[in-house]
């Protein structure tokens, strides 16, 4: 805890703000990684329609990580930007879901790890929808706008995928399997969260959040006949990121640490 | 499976196209409300439901739509042949506007050995020559 805090923590209860921090920093690193993956797809996606919409969705993501990182910078008030969160830290200090870990992979462990997170992260958003933390309410409310969206394009692709028997079939079925042990790593519990519910940052703990998610994508998987994801070990669920992390991380800082005092 | 029905036919079915391989898809968009939808371009798509998407990234993801209209290409009825659009006889009665009596003016004029009268901004307040209008 600094002994000076920011005029925006302020009002929160200092139990709860460690755990704000936390909160934040996984939302934003999820949605900048996920978002540098998916950024892959530019160019090189099978149609330029699909090209456009990856694309476009990827630099969704990406803004949402940067509002996120915005208001974790203002939250912490110690002078580091959102650029210098997004990017001066190791591969070990990131904190997205280890569901974001897998490499690039085929179009369907794309959608597959789409749908995946875009489902769980809508249930996360709707736990924080009506926070008590208003500068978190306000852009997550934008935020769950666009996500819509994103969740829409998901579903599209998954059910045709799902349905087309051969090669899609089979590609999003190992996808699925590959995925499985980490597809509810979004609801890795934080720490500190009892804090955030008492203090009615989030409404839930994860662990009721990952049930409503559960829920939710049920019956798709049932109509589609997918094998619903097994309830994970989520200990480390944040922690422990292996080498196609690692690489990605390498590509996305390699601009900043070319030259890391310029000014852009 | 049996092999009397394909097993993709739901897709088919389900999706508004036949899935497999890529058509184009009109777009139309209405750039704010109480204007006109507009033709914006095209996309191509294996179904209406992906159309939709791509009408919205590349015609209404920069806030520049307030609606999309999105339409197989196939679906459009053509019209446009010319002896049914611009027929060669004189159909000009058929305008709103009634027949161009120009070209008759001129000629009554000529034979008359009138000259042509000179704008009306170029004399007093018209009086007497609107009958010749």
């Amino acid at each position: 805890m600094t002994t000076t805090r920011s005029a925006l923590a302020a009002g929160i209860d200092p139990a709860a703000e460690a755990a704000l921090d936390g909160l934040l920093l996984s939302m934003a690193d999820d949605e900048f990684v996920i978002g540098f993956s998916d950024s892959e797809w530019t160019g090189i996606a099978p149609i330029l329609e699909e090209d456009v919409a990856m694309s476009s969705l990827a630099q969704d993501e990406l803004g949402h990580a940067r509002a996120l990182y915005e208001l974790l910078s203002e939250l912490r008030g110690d002078g580091r930007t959102a650029d210098a969160i997004a990017y001066d830290r190791e591969p070990a200090d990131y904190r997205h879901a280890r569901l974001l870990d897998h490499g690039r992979g085929d179009w369907a462990m794309t959608i597959a790890r789409r749908y995946l997170y875009d489902t769980a992260d809508g249930a996360r958003l709707e736990g924080v929808a009506a926070s008590s933390f208003a500068p978190l309410r306000e852009l997550v409310d934008k935020i769950r706008r666009e996500e819509r969206y994103h969740v829409m394009h998901a579903t599209t692709w998954l059910e045709r995928l799902a349905r087309r028997e051969g090669q899609p079939r089979d590609r999003l079925l190992a996808a699925l399997v590959e995925l499985a042990p980490d597809a509810a790593t979004v609801f890795t519990p934080l720490e500190g969260e009892a804090a955030l519910v008492e203090a009615g940052i989030m409404a839930e703990p994860m662990a009721a959040l990952e049930a409503r998610w559960r829920a939710t994508i049920t019956p798709i998987f049932v109509g589609l006949d997918l094998p619903m994801p097994p309830a994970g070990n989520l200990a480390t669920g944040r922690t422990t990121h292996g080498e196609p992390f690692r690489w990605l991380w390498g590509e996305f800082t390699s601009v900043r640490r070319s030259d890391p005092e310029a000014i852009w | 499976m049996t092999d009397t029905q394909p097993p993709d036919r739901d897709v088919d079915a389900a999706f508004g196209g036949d899935g497999r391989t890529l058509e184009p898809w009109e777009v139309f968009r209405r750039e704010k409300d109480g204007d006109p939808m507009r033709h914006g371009g095209s996309v191509m798509a294996p179904d209406a439901v992906l159309a939709v998407h791509y009408a919205r990234e590349l015609y209404g993801r920069r806030q520049e739509s307030v609606a999309l209209w999105v339409v197989r290409r196939a679906d459009i009825h053509d019209l446009a042949d010319p002896d049914l659009l611009q027929p060669p006889l004189d159909r000009s009665f058929k305008k709103p506007g009634g027949y161009v009596m120009r070209d008759k003016l001129a000629a009554a004029r000529e034979q008359s050995g009138q000259a042509k009268p000179k704008a009306r901004s170029s004399r007093p307040m018209p009086t007497t020559d609107k009958a010749d209008r």
